[in-house]
């Protein structure tokens, strides 16, 4: 817990940038420490993109400033390079090269040396097990392979910061999962991560995460402090015939229409039900009365309930 | 007449698809009932796309039948594409037209015109939640209520099944609400939706789900069946107080007698118990027989995300 | 290594595997000389031949019969029609029953007979520019050798015709040709390839992970022009020997000083596509772009089919800022009269100040931003 451990590897200061007739990021402050996984959650259009690029320095802001171990990325040259690793959202490698020859590429323009080049490579491809496609054109791979060679090209240099935008998009659950116990992997060893993703599930497994929505941050904190400050009540919807879909539908519709609720959604056989906390005990109450086939249980709020309610609430 | 009494709108036997020695598709069998959300999963790679494709009369299958709403699929490919409707994840919209004139291209393309084609978009742009929108420039939409509006094309031709390859890939939380909404409202209506998806919380809303691995099909069941079947026991997450905490965790747990998987979650780290270690009292114990601090388990429900991966990794 | 050189020589290597894998560009780039110099070899010929001709004879002396003879004995123009009155010349000309005239007017013979300037008049058709000046010009060198031959000495003819006929005797296109082809397939082929890459990089988003690197703008610039710099080099060499194999063109200078010039145009020129590349960011109006502001140039601007000497001073001033006219000059310059480094190096000048000119605009324009 010393200072120094704790100083911020990627720091935003009052970030804006506007795009056309937006702005894209109207204010922004965030810091990333070494060693933690930062995630910027939030809806498309939210700013995140932009966020991310501001922050590498592929934009240049209308205000504010990025830095990268205290200096600023519009001013830092090759060495600030070198700190950073940066994995766009779009396909982003060249397609027509192998796995070998993108990396080796990208190896190539941080200036490593051949021994040191080869054996991070192969560190590389065997924990991403991308050994087998070595010479395999980039266009050619999946989705999840994709993303672990755009991953490896963005490690290949030791950078100290990693940013990553929507790195799992379009990945299967297995592929996924991978590419999250690497990312553990890389913070343990005290590697500061930012990546931005539209998936709740994800900021979850974050150690902290920034909520963004319109350009700016709604909330910051650690996912399990989110979902603590969440004050609505979240009930679980058990219905004895849960096989029948149609009974599930008839027991939303109705449901739906309790001016308490605030939102509601299939889980399970049964529905989950996001609940005003003035309107709980008259939920409650028309709950009793109901329907003796239904039973209540309470269930804890998820990540995915405090985003709603934020962004339901700043719109 | 027939495709009337019988339930099921997709029937599919000893479906087999070879690509030279590669079986992409082995001997799949599965019925889809009218009205039914059929998610079907797995991974890149697994022969989700050649199924998909063989339904839709765009590839002939090596061996075995399917009908789809009632046409053949090796014999009758014309009349199935008829019959159906198709929204791939990479969906063709012109960006610079807008809502109605792209819907009108794609209404013209089947052959609709004057009143019965401006009837078929009216109920297209309701269906789709697009009511108010038709008006706006394709470019101007954001992700989400474009994709509805590639579900709108598809519907123009009132097919009794749509096939929706991955349709929500980089669409966010909200968008992605929106869109399943629409997806159950058209099943109610009696819509047969065949969905791919990478999202296990949208299998979550599907009435059933197939998952295929290696051009087979291993499960099929509603999520709870799955659920049941093949991520047996309970689900703790254990709080990792501090950055790098979470690892030790899993590694002082992994491998202990009663405990079946161990996920690392964020600052938190997932452990499924079986029943010698389910009741909490059981579960603090064990945890401090490893030196570990008992004070912030919680049990969480497991995931379709565990089904997965357990019948993948199997 | 130096981190630049290493970093370039990436870029480079990079790029030629690019074009390793996609062939079809290669062998476009390689068959592109091949049959352009094969179509304007043999189909468009600028060898005017068989020209109808009506000639005039109001002399009507064995003198100005023997003259109009002269004209017709040449196989370059036919007499079709030989009318009494100079004004039914017009008519011919509009039914396209003949496109030159020979006016011999009456007293022709008596003028030479003196020892005065006898005038005959050539009328051409100048619907047609291209026939018209070659016309022109047969008639005055069929014209020049006739009064050589007849008339006394002293009587000298325009110095103009006789420098034609002294480095290009058989008045032959293909000689005056492959310069201006070489020109002409570098600028289709090596601009057009280098304004799609930079613009390829920004549309299929590598730009974003490039920038992402330490990788400097002239860099990317040079390891990108590095492989098109030798295609192009290539295109030169095929274009020679196809032309000094099949046509018989002339290579009286130095190869060594035709590849210097080459490459100096080059430069400049692909230096120009990554420009038009790195402004429009988009391969489809980088092509429309590069296709039309550097073909035109080279065939219209580049002293290749029309003589610079023949345009309006605009037209002219336009083509002295353009690198075309100059490597078409200083290939002539080397291939048709030999001369040597100090006759061509103002030519070389303009073009590597060209070159100079388009490198600075592209490290300028360059962001490394995304927007």
């Amino acid at each position: 817990m010393t200072g120094a451990a704790h100083a911020p590897a990627l720091e935003a200061r009052g970030l804006r940038r506007r795009l056309g007739i937006t702005d894209a990021v109207a204010g922004l402050d965030l810091t990333v420490r070494p060693g933690e996984l930062y995630g910027l959650v939030g809806p498309d259009g939210a700013g995140k993109t932009t966020a991310l690029r501001l922050l590498v320095g592929l934009l240049v802001p209308d205000a504010g400033e990025a830095r990268v171990d205290g200096v600023s990325v519009m001013s830092g040259g090759p060495a600030l390079r070198e700190a950073l690793g940066y994995m766009p959202q779009q396909f982003s490698l060249y397609g027509d090269l192998s796995v070998a020859e993108n990396m080796r590429f990208f190896a190539d323009l941080f200036g490593l040396a051949p021994a040191i080049f080869r054996q991070r490579e192969a560190e590389l491809m065997q924990l991403t097990r991308l050994d087998r496609f070595r010479d395999r054109r980039a266009s050619a791979l999946s989705g999840g392979m994709y993303k672990k060679l755009a991953l490896s090209c963005a490690l290949l240099h030791r950078p100290r910061v990693l940013v990553l935008d929507e790195p799992t998009n379009g990945v299967d659950p297995v592929s996924r999962r991978e590419l999250w116990d690497l990312l553990y992997q890389l913070v343990d060893e005290g590697l500061a991560v930012l990546l931005a993703t539209p998936y709740m599930d994800e900021a979850a497994r974050c150690h902290r995460v920034g909520l963004m929505y319109a350009g700016k941050l709604l909330a910051e904190d650690t996912p399990a402090a989110l979902v603590k400050g969440f004050d609505d009540v979240t009930w679980l919807v058990h219905l004895s015939d849960a096989a029948d879909p149609g009974a599930r539908d008839a027991a939303e519709a109705r449901l739906r229409e309790r001016p308490e609720v605030r939102a509601l959604s299939p889980q399970g056989g049964g529905l989950r039900v996001v609940v005003d906390r003035a309107g709980d005990a008259e939920f409650r109450r028309y709950f009793a009365a109901a329907d003796a086939h239904w039973r209540l249980s309470p269930v804890a709020p998820d990540f995915e309930d405090v985003f709603l309610r934020l962004v339901t609430h700043a719109s | 007449m027939r495709a009337e009494a019988n339930p099921n709108v997709i029937e599919v036997e000893g479906l087999t698809r070879l690509f030279g020695d590669f079986r992409a598709v082995d001997d799949v069998n599965f019925q889809v009932r009218r009205g039914e959300i059929f998610g079907y999963l797995g991974a890149n790679g697994a022969g989700k796309s050649t199924t998909i494709r063989m339904l839709c009369g765009l590839l002939a299958p090596t061996g075995g039948r399917a009908t789809v709403a009632g046409a053949d699929i090796a014999r009758e490919p014309q009349r199935v594409k008829e019959r159906i409707g198709y929204m791939s994840q990479k969906f063709s919209l012109y960006m610079d037209l807008s809502v109605v004139e792209n819907l009108n291209f794609f209404a013209s393309a089947y052959g609709l015109a004057g009143a019965e084609r401006r009837a078929r978009i009216g109920d297209a742009l309701a269906q789709a939640d697009l009511e108010g929108k038709g008006d706006l420039v394709t470019r101007d939409l954001a992700g989400g209520v474009r994709q509805r509006l590639a579900l709108a094309s598809a519907l123009l031709h009132r097919p009794p099944i749509i096939f929706l390859d991955e349709p929500t890939a980089g669409v966010d939380p909200v968008a992605r609400r929106g869109f399943w909404r629409v997806i159950r409202e058209l099943s109610r209506a009696g819509t047969t939706i065949f969905v791919t998806t990478h999202h296990l919380d949208e299998a979550e809303l599907c009435h059933r789900v197939g998952l295929m691995v290696d051009g087979k099909l291993v499960a099929l069941d509603t999520p709870e069946g799955l659920k049941r079947t093949h991520v047996p026991g309970t689900m703790m997450s254990v709080g990792g107080q501090g950055e790098g905490r979470a690892r030790n965790i899993a590694a002082a747990v992994t491998g202990a007698p009663g405990v079946l998987a161990v996920q690392p979650f964020g600052l938190r780290v997932h452990v499924r118990v079986d029943d010698r270690l389910a009741a909490p009292a059981a579960f603090g114990a064990f945890l401090a027989s490893r030196g570990l601090p008992a004070d912030d388990v919680e049990v969480v429900e497991p995931g379709l995300e565990d089904v997965f991966l357990a019948l993948v990794q199997r | 290594m130096s981190p630049f050189l290493r970093r370039t020589r990436a870029m480079a290597l990079k790029e030629f595997r690019h074009m390793a894998r996609d062939p079809q560009v290669v062998l476009l780039a390689l068959a592109m000389p091949l049959v352009l110099i094969l179509v304007f070899g043999y189909g468009v010929s600028f060898d005017v031949e068989h020209v109808p001709l009506a000639v005039v004879d109001q002399d009507r002396t064995a003198e100005s019969r023997a003259f109009a003879r002269a004209f017709s004995a040449a196989g370059t123009f036919d007499v079709v029609a030989t009318p009494d009155d100079p004004r039914a010349v017009e008519p011919l000309f509009r039914q396209s029953l003949a496109r030159a005239a020979l006016i011999i007017p009456e007293g022709f013979t008596r003028a030479r007979a003196r020892g005065e300037a006898a005038t005959a008049q050539m009328l051409v058709d100048g619907s047609d520019n291209a026939t018209a000046t070659i016309a022109l010009g047969y008639g005055d060198a069929i014209g020049l050798t006739l009064a050589q031959a007849e008339l006394p000495r002293g009587l000298s003819a325009p110095l103009e015709a006789r420098v034609r006929t002294m480095f290009n005797p058989s008045l032959r296109s293909a000689v005056f040709i492959v310069p201006g082809l070489i020109v002409l397939v570098l600028v289709i082929v090596s601009v057009m390839l280098t304004a799609l890459t930079v613009a390829r990089e920004y549309e299929q988003g590598s730009m974003e992970q490039l920038f992402s690197t330490p990788v400097g703008r002239l860099e990317i610039i040079l390891g990108k022009l590095a492989p098109y710099f030798l295609l192009g080099l290539v295109q030169v060499l095929l274009v020679l020997v196809v032309g000094v194999t099949l046509f018989d063109v002339p290579l009286r200078g130095s190869v060594g000083l035709i590849f210097l010039a080459a490459s100096i145009f080059l430069l400049g020129e692909l230096t120009y596509g990554l420009v038009i590349s790195i402004i429009t960011r988009s391969q489809m109006v980088a092509a429309q772009i590069a296709a039309i502001s550097t073909f035109l140039p080279a065939l219209i601007l580049s002293d290749f089919i029309f003589p610079i000497d023949n345009m309006p001073p605009p037209l002219r001033f336009v083509s002295s800022l353009l690198p075309p006219r100059y490597l078409v000059h200083a290939l002539r310059s080397i291939m048709l009269r030999g001369n040597g480094l100090e006759t061509i190096v103002s030519d070389l000048l303009p073009m590597a100040g060209f070159f100079a000119v388009m490198l600075l605009i592209a490290t300028r324009r360059f962001r490394r931003t995304v927007a």
